[in-house]
């Protein structure tokens, strides 16, 4: 309790509070969480900045995923590793060649949280293209925008991650995802989790690759450096301009995000979200900010407020007010001469 | 005197000024107009360079060929993409290659993949040939994968895939639909120690069958008129000597291999094309034709030497190909019905038994010009300067053969 108060000491004090609080706050539990609550509640109205869903800057190197749907085989081994890396319930790999599952449209779930979609091919259709779909690691993530928490980071790698410890299970990041990626365990009465990609930090912090990177037999994901990937896909596209669209899904789609996209057919017809290039968190938070930016506006509202409330009580029955007290006032001092 | 020293000098001065305007080029200016030309003639050429891909083998290869900057350093380059399969000249034919490749550079966990080469090799011309799988056609022998593809996935330069990759896609990029057959242990892979193998004895002596090539193939278009379209492949074989990947050549095999897959075949003929790529085989050749060479209100009938051409092939001529007379490239030259514009080359020796005769015993002797005057052989042969009553092709120098 002691360093814990240390600590709150220190975040009122330091002229950069609000990182460190952020900092500080990554090492709470929830019960720790909620303790500090209001001393973090403080310290934000002292004058710390909500966080912004890319406020730290990201790391050049940051990750970069391309996926090449003209290369996919659609074998949905990487379906398999994400379970097994996530310890969900994986099955057997030879289960997973069942193309049945292609039938309808599936989108990453609590159980599997990358999945691969198959579409047609009009040119060729013995070479139906298949999509993975997975989060998209945003460059200016909404879902962390919309956190009230901070339980969703953007880390400086790229990857946008998931703190159980501080998560309250409002469902806010669910709705603001443009891709409807996070999901939630709502079949889970305790501890329900919030399901989405977080390409596997666990692993890469063991140095490995993301477990669909390593397991994918035609490398259809590719992975680096963002600026590598870039490189990449605009070179396959300009080798073979016969085979892709030249469009790489993902390079500045709402700003930008880690995972992207090559393919030979429109991304529409394989029910991608056309987005624009503005940020999704971009306007809300402009809006947001602006109205309680070092808590300035609220804080002149409410002084203003106050001051027509002064004014209207003080300024014109407060004058009528005072001529009485002072008629009163006279009357005594004039009671108390006489009968003194 | 002061006169004419007024008149002089205006003269001179103006005699030197056009002396100098209109004195022949010196030897510098006509280099410098000449360099000149020859820059703009190689802009030329590399324009044509890259669109000719022709030009580029026929082009002597310099340090230009490869690269794009003017001093190329090891860290600079500046590498042009590279022309490597303009510039060979030397193909293999599939027969060349071996009939099963054994792929086991990196199995962990399964036994080596064995590549059935020679089945696939037989009908690869009909869909790129050599460099559908293979890099380039190369003049040596084939590098090995492992050169270029490196075997771990977390490297550096991520624009080549790795091992792993690359051969997996060499079968997928075709066989999709193994990933959803269970293909790793069913057509490819085996668990490492066990003993079985996939391919089949009876498939190591297989070869492609022989094709049963189709006589002619009639379609009816959706047009109002001239609606139907007569194509006679037996002719395009056959007789024009076509081989198959002179038209059939970006084809997918599953164009034939479809019997296995529950693919609707209305489906597979259901492609978007342009009209020009629709078109594109014939056209290839018959360029110059208009609409109604191929799309008519009926049947054509075959191909007839004495219909199209005008005069019947009899005897040699029927058994000798095309190009003989008509040349190679497409569309044929018209050559007309006359015997010179083909037997150019007539001299003393000419056996007359092909005109049809042989010469009596008091014309053998004779100069060619004392009957076909001025040695046009073309025009008909003159009898009257020796023979008042005789005339050609009424009365023979000889006897009919």
């Amino acid at each position: 309790m002691h360093k814990q108060k240390v600590c709150t000491y220190k975040v009122l004090l330091h002229p950069r509070r609000s990182l460190i609080y952020f900092d500080y706050m990554k090492n709470l539990d929830r019960r720790n969480f909620l303790k500090t609550a209001a001393v973090g509640a403080a310290s934000l109205a002292l004058g710390s900045r909500p966080v912004k869903a890319a406020d730290k800057t990201l790391s050049e190197d940051r990750i970069g995923i391309l996926i090449d749907t003209t290369v996919c085989a659609g074998c949905r081994h990487c379906e398999w590793a994400c379970r097994t890396a996530h310890g969900l319930p994986a099955g057997d790999l030879e289960s997973y060649s069942d193309n049945s599952v292609f039938k309808y449209y599936r989108r990453p779930d609590n159980s599997s949280l990358t999945v691969v979609n198959e579409f047609e091919n009009e040119k060729n259709p013995m070479l139906p293209v298949y999509v993975k779909s997975q989060c998209m690691h945003c460059e200016k993530p909404a879902c962390v925008s919309a956190c009230i928490v901070g339980a969703l980071t953007k880390n400086e790698d790229g990857s946008v991650t998931w703190n159980d410890d501080k998560c309250i299970g409002c469902r806010y990041c669910m709705v603001a995802c443009q891709f409807q990626v996070p999901t939630y365990e709502w079949h889970k009465s305790i501890d329900p989790h919030i399901m989405k990609c977080d390409l596997c930090s666990e692993r890469r912090s063991k140095g490995l690759l993301p477990a669909c990177v390593e397991i994918c037999p035609n490398e259809a994901l590719l992975f680096g450096k963002r600026s590598d990937i870039l490189k990449a896909a605009k070179n396959k596209i300009k080798r073979k301009p016969g085979t892709y669209i030249d469009h790489i899904y993902g390079e500045h789609e709402i700003g930008g995000t880690t995972v992207m996209y090559i393919s030979g057919k429109k991304f529409d017809d394989l029910k991608m979200p056309q987005l624009g290039t503005a940020t999704a968190p971009g306007i809300s938070e402009a809006i947001q900010h602006g109205i309680f930016a070092y808590f300035v506006p609220p804080v002149t509202l409410f002084a203003l407020l106050g001051t027509v409330m002064w004014i209207t009580k003080f300024g014109k029955s407060g004058t009528a007010g005072c001529t009485k007290e002072n008629e009163k006032l006279q009357t005594e001092n004039k009671n108390e001469t006489s009968s003194g | 005197m002061k006169k004419i020293h007024f008149i002089l000098i205006p003269l001179v001065f103006f005699g030197f000024i056009l002396g100098k305007v209109f004195t022949p080029d010196t030897e510098d200016k006509k280099q410098i107009s000449t360099e000149f030309s020859q820059d703009k003639a190689s802009q030329n050429d590399a324009g044509r360079f890259h669109d000719n891909s022709l030009l580029r083998v026929t082009q002597k290869l310099n340090c230009k060929s490869c690269h794009e900057s003017e001093y190329p350093t090891k860290d600079y380059p500046g590498l042009l993409s590279c022309p490597r399969s303009d510039m060979i000249s030397v193909y293999h034919s599939p027969e060349e290659g071996p009939e099963f490749v054994k792929i086991d550079e990196m199995s962990d966990y399964y036994n080596g993949v064995e590549f059935s080469h020679k089945v696939h090799a037989e009908m690869s011309e009909m869909s790129g040939g050599c460099t559908g799988c293979h890099h380039y056609n190369t003049t040596g022998p084939v590098l090995n994968c492992r050169k270029c593809h490196e075997s771990s996935r977390s490297r550096e330069d991520v624009s080549i895939p790795d091992l792993k990759a690359a051969y997996h896609r060499q079968c997928t990029n075709c066989h999709k639909q193994w990933s959803n057959e269970n293909g790793c242990s069913n057509q490819c892979h085996t668990p490492k120690g066990s003993d079985v193998s996939l391919v089949s004895s009876s498939v190591k002596s297989k070869t492609h069958p022989v094709l049963t090539l189709p006589a002619k193939l009639v379609w009816e278009t959706g047009a109002k008129t001239n609606k139907i379209v007569t194509f006679f492949h037996n002719e395009h074989v056959e007789i024009f000597g076509l081989e198959c990947k002179s038209c059939h050549n970006q084809e997918s095999c599953i164009k034939c291999h479809t019997v296995e897959r529950n693919i609707d075949p209305a489906k597979l003929t259901r492609r978007d094309r342009s009209i020009e790529e629709h078109h594109k085989p014939c056209a290839n050749c018959h360029m110059g034709n208009s609409c109604q060479k191929c799309h008519r209100d009926r049947e054509l009938s075959p191909f007839d030497h004495s219909r199209s051409g005008g005069w019947v092939l009899k005897s040699y001529h029927s058994s000798i190909a095309c190009e003989k007379c008509h040349g190679t490239a497409m569309p044929y030259i018209r050559t007309g019905h006359k015997c010179i514009s083909c037997h150019k080359k007539f001299s003393e020796e000419f056996d007359h038994k092909l005109a049809g005769f042989t010469f009596s015993e008091g014309h053998t002797g004779l100069e060619c010009k004392n009957c076909h005057p001025d040695g046009d052989f073309t025009k008909t042969p003159v009898c009257t300067d020796c023979h008042d009553d005789k005339s050609f092709p009424q009365d023979l120098p000889g006897t009919r053969k």
